[in-house]
C-alpha cells in the first residue's frame, strides 16, 4: 500500500495543476485529517481552521513530496500538529484570562499510526468499492446501511427475488476482494504478516 | 488479495469505510478543494517575524499589561511588511517603501485590492474577520505574499 501507484500518480497529476486530481486526494484523504481533529476533540470551527492549514500546506508541498506514497504519514503527522497548536493556544489564553491551569489534551503517536493504517484500508475499500458495477454498489450499500435493510425491503426497492439476495452478495463481495485497488492494499499487509509470522526469524 | 476476509468480515470493513467517509461534513472537503487555489502562485514567501501579540503573553505572565497595539511583521528577502491595528482598519507599510497594489485574500477565495501609495503605506479597512493574507506586487516585479494573518 505503501507504493500504492494510485496515490503516486495523484500526487504527479495534482503537483502539475490538475485540479480533479487534487479534488481525488482530498477526497480520499479528508476523513483521514477529519478523524485526527475529532480525536483532539476540536470544535467545528477549529476543524475548519485546522483543515485549512493542512490543505494550503499540501498545496505548497505538492512539488516537493520526495515520496508522495508517503502522503498519509505526512498528512496526519501535519495535522496532528496543526490540532496541538490550536489546543496549545486556547489552554495559553485561558491560563492568562483566568489564572488557572489547563492541561493540554495529549494524542498519542500510536493512535495516530493506528489512523494512518485505517486510513489506508478505509480508501482501499472505497476505492475498490468505486470500482464495482452499479448493481453491486446499490446492493451492498442496503445491506450496510444503519440500521440494516431487510432482504425483503432490498427485494423492493431493487426487484432481486429474495433467494437471489444470498448469491448475489456473494458475487458482489468476491469482485470487491479480487479488484485492483484492495488487491494493492492486501499485498501490503502480506507482507507484513509473513515478516511478523515467521517463528525463526 | 484480502482472502482472509470472509464475507462477513468484508461487509463489516466496507462498512466501516464508507461510514468513515460519510462522517465527513461537506464543509471540511470544499475547504480541502478550495485550497488549489493556492496552487502554483509564483509569490515570494514572507514569514511571520514579529507579533506583539507573542510578546504580550509572554510579559503578562510577569507585569500586569496595558492594551497596547497590535503589531505585526513579515518578512521575505527582498521586502518587509510592517502592519499596526489601528481601531477597524489595519495600516501597513512596505519597506523598502515602493508604490504598487495590495491584494487582501480571504480564505473564501474572495479577493479585494487597495493602492499602496509611493512611499509604501496602505490601508486595509474593515479587517477580514476570519483569516486573510496580503500579497504585494509593484511594478518593478515584486510579488511577495504573507502567511495568514488573524487579528
Amino acid at each position: 500500500m505503501r507504493d500504492d501507484p494510485h496515490v503516486v500518480a495523484l500526487v504527479t497529476r495534482a503537483s502539475g495543476g490538475d485540479q480533479d486530481a487534487w479534488y481525488e486526494l482530498v477526497d480520499r484523504y479528508a476523513p483521514l485529517v477529519y478523524t485526527i481533529c475529532t480525536r483532539y476533540r476540536l470544535s467545528n470551527h477549529d476543524i475548519e481552521d485546522v483543515g485549512q492549514n493542512v490543505w494550503l500546506l499540501l498545496v505548497e508541498q505538492l512539488g516537493k513530496l520526495r515520496e508522495p506514497a508517503a502522503l498519509p504519514g505526512w498528512l496526519a503527522t501535519t495535522t496532528a500538529r496543526e490540532c496541538l497548536r490550536v489546543v496549545t493556544a486556547a489552554s495559553k489564553a485561558e491560563r492568562l484570562g483566568t489564572g488557572l491551569d489547563d492541561s493540554v489534551l495529549f494524542v498519542d503517536d500510536t493512535v495516530i499510526d493506528e489512523e494512518i493504517l485505517m486510513a489506508e484500508r478505509n480508501a482501499a475499500l472505497r476505492a475498490a468499492f468505486a470500482e464495482l458495477p452499479p448493481r453491486c454498489r446499490q446492493l451492498l450499500s442496503m445491506l450496510v446501511s444503519d440500521p440494516p435493510h431487510s432482504y425483503a425491503e432490498i427485494h423492493a426497492e431493487l426487484g432481486i427475488p429474495i433467494g437471489s439476495i444470498g448469491p448475489q452478495r456473494a458475487r458482489c463481495l468476491d469482485r470487491l476482494r479480487r479488484s485492483s485497488a484492495l488487491a494493492a492494499f492486501g499485498e501490503g499487509e502480506e507482507k507484513i504478516d509473513i515478516r511478523g509470522g515467521e517463528p525463526g526469524a | 488479495m484480502r482472502d482472509d476476509w470472509n464475507d462477513d468480515r468484508l461487509l463489516g470493513v466496507l462498512s466501516q469505510a464508507l461510514k468513515a467517509r460519510q462522517a465527513v461534513p461537506s464543509w471540511f472537503i470544499e475547504t480541502g478543494k478550495n485550497a488549489f487555489a493556492w496552487h502554483n502562485i509564483d509569490a515570494e514567501l514572507a514569514q511571520l517575524t514579529y507579533d506583539s501579540n507573542e510578546d504580550r503573553r509572554e510579559a503578562a505572565v510577569t507585569r500586569s499589561e496595558t492594551a497596547s497595539i497590535r503589531a505585526l511583521t513579515f518578512t521575505s528577502a527582498h521586502l518587509s511588511l510592517e502592519l499596526e491595528v489601528t481601531g477597524n482598519s489595519l495600516l501597513g507599510q512596505l519597506l523598502p517603501a515602493r508604490a504598487g497594489e495590495l491584494e487582501i485574500h480571504t480564505r473564501a477565495g474572495e479577493i479585494s485590492t487597495t493602492e499602496v501609495d509611493e512611499i509604501g503605506c496602505f490601508s486595509v479597512d474593515p479587517i477580514p474577520d476570519s483569516p486573510f493574507r496580503l500579497r504585494c506586487r509593484a511594478p518593478d516585479g515584486t510579488d511577495v505574499l504573507t502567511g495568514w494573518i488573524t487579528i
